[in-house]
């Protein structure tokens, strides 16, 4: 089931009004009960993995909780993980058909992480089966994640929220610009990305525009299915974790990935990045190579190549091919570069007295984007050659002769001037949040004469501009096949 | 501890009152953005929309069916010349599915002396209706329950129903074509007004001969949807004790038609139902297939008001249709008949000399 989907929204509505029919205690059950509708719509695959994946990690739990075994755990884990590493990449690999779960590596990912939080004792082993199956089953996250601890979750879904008509506007809010990025911007720019992938004689400046559009699609495709999940979570009192934090005005690459996909960053740092720094080994290796290249890049070295080993995961994690190789090896490069030049560049920058703001932060901002714009020319491209072509091409034929043909071949100027618009709006409260000011929060404080022209105006956007209705995949979130 | 407790109690009160007048107000939104892209073609919902806005127990002759209706039924010829007050409820291609809807709609507000059924969909071989427009008609469907039965009547998997009962789905992407009389409300017919009667007039003329066939009684079956509401829409005549009359539109196709009439021909006598077949080579009342159409299905204006003359002596003659032309109850009869003369001075479509109408004078200029 999609999350643009009628059903959906209607299952959503449903959910919330039984949630605040229910005595508090029993409120959990609500949720319970739509999440096991949610998975019965999306396929028995879907019910059946999830449950057993459930299963194992209830008792797993409680099992490590008696018995605090290394083996135990790993055994846990691999049942989980590899089983979902098995479903992600035997299909591309033997070309088999198989229909994957809903929301395999967002539940896969939850239950290992709460496995080690409980073999760490940083979280207690749930007794109740079912209060443990919606920990990973719990609907809006299905979708595309996040990645929620037990800590963060776990208390929230089975302590039924008093309703508050604040976090019920909101989420309401919240769910309504999601749609508005997802349904008027992000869907509206998979012409784009269509006419890169078609191929032909492209100027360079096309093909450029092409990948920066891409790039703005799968934030505002991406970032606005958050909304929605995390829109139709708030309106039961029950706050997901943030998955995005305006990636785009980040000044490194680093700081890019503490922003971008927050919840993925945080559960590889914590459950695979730090433990392989941190480890025996990894500590043997840095003192090793300070001998060689000085105390500073030396024991940055451990963390530097678990950097880029997490990101090889990770691209690998995006889809069994070259291309998300490419792309995670990419990152993790750079993310290990940045590590070991980092005391450099420090000293780079104390000796040309360079201010970290001003102008300097304009030129980190693009270069930044420059070094993230490279990575994506293997994000949307099939094969590695696809990219490079590309790459190698938009540095060619920068004639701006059939602009407007060019543009207009792509789709109409109104659908231009309406994406447009949308990215200027999306832009200008984007700008507000990194300021610090809370648009939602304010707009929902707002006097009424205020407030519902905006949310009418969004309502209508939606309903009128959004993609959506006959021959609209609505499933086509690219987020969900993960 | 109390105090609070009022207090919040006070506040989700006002909350809850809000956020009903909230959505209240989006559903109006929603509800006229949908309107508003809905489109109202000339050949689309605009007949049924318009039927509404028609004085209660006002039409005595009811015309239901496709284009070939709605272009060749010539409502102010009618009127004119014999008193009928008849409306023309149609949309292109509307299939008897359809049909079977908006005559169960307009009996709620009519009570019409007669039924003129078109004979044409029983040539239609589809199970459901791929052409958007065909769905997008029965918008015009105020009443939800004839609305919905249209739409699942209509649509390959009951699924895709949705999309058209809350109709935004499948209109929303029509704001690049909006014009200025989309936003008229209530719907201004193409800028016919209310009295509209839902003649559509064709203006063009393409050349044609006579259909050449075997006037004989082979049947060829009807797709068995058409069958099974073509005898819902007999059933529903009998119920409600309203005569209905199968008619042929002359066409230049009628060839290829014939031996589907013939079938419906024969399911009409099982139910007692009178049908007349203007193709009948036999019928001659001076219509002209070298000038009197405007493309291969439809008769252009000079061929409509041939067409209804002869339909409204025919009428006339077979049943007690009372003249109701000076009666104030149906003075919106003149109203549609002058307005479409002030619109249409004069046509495209030649021959008018020889076909004189008293109440249609030339303009000066008229050839």
């Amino acid at each position: 089931m999609s999350i643009l989907s009628l059903e959906y929204l209607l299952l959503a509505a449903g959910v919330v009004i039984t949630y605040y029919l229910l005595p508090l205690k029993l409120r959990w059950i609500a949720l319970l009960v739509g999440s096991t509708a949610f998975l019965v719509f999306s396929g028995w695959q879907s019910i059946a993995h999830l449950s057993a994946v459930a299963l194992i990690m209830w008792g797993g739990a409680l099992l490590l909780t008696k018995h605090k075994s290394r083996w135990l755990l790993s055994l846990l884990l691999l049942l989980d993980l590899g089983s979902m590493a098995f479903l992600k990449s035997y299909p591309p690999l033997s070309g088999a058909q198989l229909i994957l779960p809903v929301g395999l590596s967002y539940f896969s990912f939850q239950s290992a992480g709460y496995l080690i939080d409980v073999y760490r004792c940083k979280a207690e082993a749930q007794k109740n089966p079912l209060k443990a199956w919606l920990f990973i089953g719990y609907f809006p996250q299905l979708a595309q994640g996040p990645i929620s601890t037990i800590k963060e979750l776990g208390g929230q879904l089975c302590v039924g929220n008093r309703f508050e008509p604040d976090s019920f506007v909101t989420g309401f809010q919240l769910l309504l610009w999601g749609y508005f990025k997802k349904m008027v911007v992000a869907d509206r720019l998979v012409a784009t990305t269509e006419a890169l992938l078609k191929g032909g004689d492209l100027p360079g400046w096309f093909i450029l525009g092409g990948v920066i559009l891409f790039t703005i699609r799968l934030y505002m495709d991406f970032s606005g299915g958050m909304d929605v999940v995390r829109g139709t979570s708030r309106m039961m009192g029950i706050e997901l974790p943030e998955n995005f934090r305006r990636p785009f005005f980040s000044q490194s690459v680093a700081e890019y990935w503490r922003r971008w996909h927050i919840t993925l960053g945080a559960w590889f740092r914590s459950y695979l990045l730090y433990p392989i720094a941190v480890s025996r080994a990894g500590i043997a290796l840095g003192k090793s190579a300070s001998k060689v290249f000085g105390r500073k890049t030396g024991l940055a070295l451990p963390g530097a190549l678990a950097t880029l080993l997490v990101f090889l995961l990770i691209g690998v994690w995006h889809a069994a091919k070259w291309n998300a190789v490419i792309y995670g090896a990419y990152f993790g490069l750079v993310m290990a570069a940045s590590l070991l030049l980092d005391p450099v560049w420090r000293s780079v920058r104390k000796a040309l007295n360079l201010s970290s703001k001003g102008l300097m932060m304009f030129v980190r901002l693009v270069r930044t984007w420059g070094l993230i714009l490279i990575a994506q020319y293997f994000a949307f491209t099939l094969y590695p050659d696809q990219g490079f072509s590309l790459m190698k091409r938009t540095f060619q034929n920068w004639s701006f002769d059939d602009f407007a043909a060019q543009m207009k071949a792509v789709m109409p100027t109104l659908e231009w001037i309406i994406v447009g618009l949308g990215c200027l709006l999306v832009l200008g409260v984007d700008l507000l949040c990194e300021r610090k000011i809370d648009v939602g929060g304010k707009l929902s404080k707002t006097n009424v004469l205020v407030r519902w022209p905006v949310l009418f105006f969004l309502i209508l956007a939606i309903a009128v501009f959004g993609i959506y209705g006959a021959g609209y995949d609505s499933t086509a979130f690219l987020y969900t096949q993960f | 501890m109390v105090g609070q407790g009022v207090s919040r109690k006070r506040k989700l009160i006002w909350f809850w009152l809000r956020l009903v007048s909230f959505v209240m107000l989006a559903v109006l939104l929603l509800s006229y953005a949908n309107y508003v892209l809905t489109p109202k073609h000339d050949y689309g919902i605009c007949s049924m929309m318009n039927l509404y806005r028609q004085p209660k127990d006002s039409i005595d002759v009811l015309s239901v069916g496709t284009s070939l209706v709605y272009a060749g039924i010539n409502t102010n010829v009618l009127w004119a010349e014999y008193g009928i007050a008849s409306y023309n409820l149609c949309s292109a291609e509307q299939p008897f599915w359809v049909s079977y809807y908006t005559i169960k709609e307009a009996l709620k507000t009519q009570r019409p002396k007669l039924i003129l059924l078109d004979a044409k969909p029983s040539t239609y071989t589809r199970d459901y209706s791929k052409r958007g427009r065909i769905i997008l008609s029965t918008f015009g469907i105020r009443g939800l329950d004839n609305r919905i039965g249209a739409i699942f009547a209509c649509v390959e998997k009951p699924r895709d129903a949705i999309g058209f009962i809350l109709g935004l789905p499948e209109v929303h992407s029509n704001y690049a074509r909006l014009q200025d009389n989309d936003f008229i409300l209530p719907p201004d017919n193409g800028g016919r007004g209310a009295d509209w009667k839902g003649y559509i007039e064709a203006d063009a003329v393409e050349r044609f001969q006579r259909p050449s066939l075997v006037w004989n009684n082979v049947r060829r079956n009807m797709n068995e949807r058409e069958e099974e509401y073509a005898r819902k829409i007999f059933d529903l005549a009998k119920q409600e004790g309203i005569p209905l009359v199968l008619i042929g539109l002359p066409n230049p196709d009628y060839a290829n038609d014939h031996m589907y009439y013939n079938a419906l021909w024969s399911l009409a006598e099982e139910h007692g139902i009178l049908g007349i077949n203007y193709n009948d080579p036999s019928l001659r009342f001076g219509l002209r297939y070298s000038s009197d159409f405007s493309d291969w299905q439809h008769l252009n204006v000079k061929g409509g008001i041939i067409f209804s003359r002869k339909l409204g002596a025919d009428l006339t003659k077979w049943f007690a249709l009372p003249d109701r032309r000076g009666d104030k109850k149906y003075a919106s009869y003149d109203a549609c008949m002058e307005q479409w003369l002030n619109r249409h001075p004069h046509f495209e479509s030649s021959g008018w000399e020889n076909h004189p109408l008293p109440w249609f004078v030339p303009p000066p200029d008229y050839p």
